[in-house]
């Protein structure tokens, strides 16, 4: 179910800015639209809000919450295939192949390599085939 | 069981039309290539001009494409064949297939021409079109930059807007090569297309399918060629491999050994120049190269772009290899043909027929030429139609390697005789892929059946060819089948005597191959060290899909697009390679060194149900339940 905004929101863009599959449309200082097709439900837009403008697919008001809290992937390196699938999906470029450890290496993996730019959508965790990705409150 | 959605997108009017396949052709064709040839069949009358407004252009993927089962991401194009005029379907590994599926739509098809350049956009089930306005002119790689991230894109380089007949279309870093793929589309008018939606894949059974998916990616994780070979050398890897068993081509196809092919080999580019692998979306193997050029990361070459801009030309300059296969992705253009195509023109200038300014041994002024082949420039614009159109017009025919019009890959047919019969009876022309790719059972696998005995090789190129096609149609690719040799034979080496005596066994098993082919409906069985796709489709689509019928679905592809090139004229007759391979020992002093096309075509026909003349029977049609 996607989500909505309410008329609450005053255009700050914060969730258009960050939403992982670009599914927020509108312009600074106007209410700003959820594109339908496109919404696949992660919840980025609600801890984002600054004024609890959105509302879940069941109609529920999201809450802000603090970006320490944002659940981020871990990887279990033995499963993982380095397939870049979650690579390709993460908008926020916070994921990539970790770089070989010596000349020649071919036992790469997804790695974390830019927390901080991480939003939490947990598409990566969705589409991972083999299940090698989790999401998980991580304190630094 | 859900059945694919299409676009049909008329350039003419700019205007699109969804429509979803009939699902008795889905359950027949079920996608890629397959439904694709049955589509182009239908929809386009006889002797349509490739490049003219009447030409229809494919493009879709398959039931498995973007679910996140392996080596899952290869879309597929569908075209009249540039080159040979016959079918043409060329695959490729970009993530614009996976997007466009994501979008909603597992399908467009292109009629018509625009009468300026556009782009095409399919986001969110949405079809849009817009001016290409300054992109038009400008390479692959800005092309693709000026459109977000996260979109999938199909773009063609200058090549394919001057209509170089074996120009490319690029997605990502991955390219649809052959056949023309870049010259349809600029002969539409069309720099790039761009497709981003959110849509998830269908899954029949979508727990089965996340096990078995599991499985898979560690078994092929854990095979000597999937989860070793290939991730360290490449397909680069099989230069050496090829040069021992005199299987490189080596200047213009006319030797098959190249003293200096350690310089140009998968080694010597992993030891030097690769920075780390890469792969295409979904795929667990990472064949691909990063390597260092002139201070960039950027893509590296495989094994066609190694042998033809090294041995082929005579040259051992690594260096020069990497800058070219860079160069012709940013144009957007075809290694294999242009490579070939050069090579032909060396070898006529070498016996004085005509003079491009290139020969053997040279390749410091190729990228210069290169750039000329894109723009047509000058005389160059003749190299830009292949080497069957420079044959016709300048003489050479008998070294001119291409079959049907299509340049050949780099195994050298004379010492694989199975892969000179797949280059002379494959649909599009003289491709490895297409051609039931039986070197890596004779050259260069670990397996060594006798590469110049023709016993057997008839049926092994049926099946294979069978196989591959259905693996091709159902969105995998290729490598993801080459972990069916036992990885104990890989542990054993190619000298043990159990490896050779599989080797030899393999080759009289020519009977038991045909009666494989013949027992394809009553086997219901899946493996996954045999066709582990078969499983993945059959989890998928929810259809009842088995061994045998997978490689039965391969079959009435093959036989789908061999109707359309006998519609389009391509007969038995062009069943048929260059004189220097049929008629010229490689090797002087054993004859045997030659492909005796004449002995295994009549019994290749026979196996495969054809007619004498290399029609498919109405015998074979029926049994297939091809209706035309």
């Amino acid at each position: 179910m996607p989500y909505f905004i309410t008329g609450d929101c005053n255009g700050c863009t914060a969730c258009a800015k960050q939403c992982p599959v670009l599914a927020i449309e509108g312009v600074a200082k106007e209410r700003h639209k959820v594109n339908i097709r496109r919404c696949v439900s992660c919840g980025v837009c609600g801890r984002i809000c600054p004024r609890g403008a959105i509302l879940d697919g069941h109609g529920n008001l999201c809450k802000s919450v603090p970006r320490s809290q944002w659940s981020k992937p871990v990887v279990d390196t033995k499963t993982c295939s380095a397939c870049g699938i979650c690579v390709t999906w993460c908008r926020a470029d916070a994921l990539r192949i970790s770089l070989p450890a010596f000349h020649g290496d071919i036992h790469v993996f997804a790695e974390l390599y830019q927390p901080n730019k991480c939003v939490g959508c947990g598409l990566c965790e969705e589409n991972c085939p083999v299940g090698a990705i989790r999401m998980a409150e991580v304190h630094a | 069981m859900r059945t694919p959605v299409y676009a049909i997108i008329d350039l003419n009017t700019r205007t699109s039309a969804r429509f979803e396949i009939d699902e008795s052709m889905y359950r027949k064709y079920i996608g890629g290539k397959i439904l694709g040839a049955r589509l182009l069949y239908d929809l386009t009358p006889a002797g349509v001009d490739p490049l003219g407004p009447d030409a229809v252009v494919i493009i879709n993927t398959s039931p498995a494409n973007g679910t996140g089962a392996p080596c899952s991401s290869r879309f597929n194009m569908t075209f009249k064949n540039v080159l040979t005029g016959g079918i043409a379907s060329s695959n490729c590994g970009g993530q614009f297939g996976v997007l466009m599926k994501r979008a909603g739509y597992d399908g467009i098809i292109l009629r018509g021409q625009s009468e300026t350049p556009c782009v095409i956009s399919i986001v969110d089930k949405q079809i849009t079109f817009s001016d290409a306005g300054e992109l038009w002119g400008k390479d692959t790689e800005e092309t693709q930059n000026a459109f977000p991230k996260i979109y999938g894109k199909l773009v063609i380089g200058p090549a394919g807007e001057n209509l170089v007949r074996y120009a490319a279309a690029v997605s990502g870093e991955r390219v649809a090569g052959r056949c023309g793929a870049g010259a349809v589309l600029g002969a539409k008018k069309i720099k790039a297309i761009v497709a981003y939606g959110t849509q998830r894949p269908y899954v029949a059974k979508p727990e089965k399918f996340a096990k078995y998916v599991k499985k898979w990616v560690s078994f092929l994780r854990n095979h000597p060629m999937t989860g070793e070979a290939l991730p360290n050398y490449g397909s680069a890897g099989l230069v050496s491999k090829a040069n021992a068993t005199n299987a490189l081509p080596t200047h213009n196809f006319k030797y098959g050994h190249f003293k200096d092919a350690q310089a140009v080999s998968g080694e010597t580019l992993a030891d030097k120049y690769l920075v780390r692998n890469s792969s295409c979306i979904s795929c667990p193997i990472r064949c691909e190269r990063r390597v260092q050029v002139d201070g960039k990361e950027v893509k590296g070459p495989e094994y066609e772009t190694c042998g033809f801009f090294g041995p082929n030309i005579d040259c051992i300059s690594m260096e020069n290899m990497l800058r070219l296969n860079y160069q012709c992705d940013l144009l957007g253009m075809d290694t294999i043909s242009l490579a070939s195509s050069i090579a032909f023109a060396m070898e006529l200038k070498e016996n004085g027929l005509a003079d491009f300014g290139v020969s053997f041994g040279n390749s410091d002024n190729l990228i210069e030429i290169v750039e000329k082949i894109a723009a047509r420039e000058g005389i160059y614009g003749e190299l830009a139609n292949g080497s069957k159109w420079l044959s016709e017009k300048y003489g050479g025919k008998e070294y001119a390697m291409h079959s049907k019009g299509l340049e050949m890959a780099s195994y050298e047919p004379r010492r694989s005789v199975g892969m000179g019969l797949g280059y002379a009876t494959s649909n599009r022309g003289g491709c490895h892929l297409n051609g039931g790719y039986l070197a890596l059972l004779e050259s260069v696998g670990v397996l060594s059946m006798d590469a110049l005995s023709t016993s057997a090789k008839p049926a092994f190129t049926a099946f294979f060819q069978n196989a591959l096609e259905a693996i091709s149609a159902s969105g995998f690719c290729l490598f993801s089948a080459q972990s069916f040799v036992p990885a104990i034979l890989f542990k054993l080496g190619p000298h043990h005597k159990v490896t050779r005596a599989v080797g030899k066994i393999a080759t009289h098993m020519g009977g038991g191959v045909r009666a494989l082919l013949w027992m394809l409906p009553i086997l219901r069985f899946n493996s996954l060290y045999l066709f582990p796709h078969a499983e993945v489709l059959r989890l998928v689509t929810g259809l009842p899909f088995y061994t045998g019928s997978f490689v039965h679905l391969g079959d009435r592809g093959y036989n789908m697009e061999r109707l359309y090139n006998f519609r389009e004229g391509l007969t038995g007759k062009d069943d048929s390679l260059p004189d220097r391979l049929t008629k010229m020992p490689q090797d002087p002093n054993n004859p045997r060194t030659i492909v005796n096309l004449d002995k295994m075509l009549p019994i290749y026909y026979r196996i495969r149900g054809w007619n004498t003349d290399g029609s498919p029977s109405k015998r074979t049609l029926r049994k297939l339940g091809i209706r035309v």
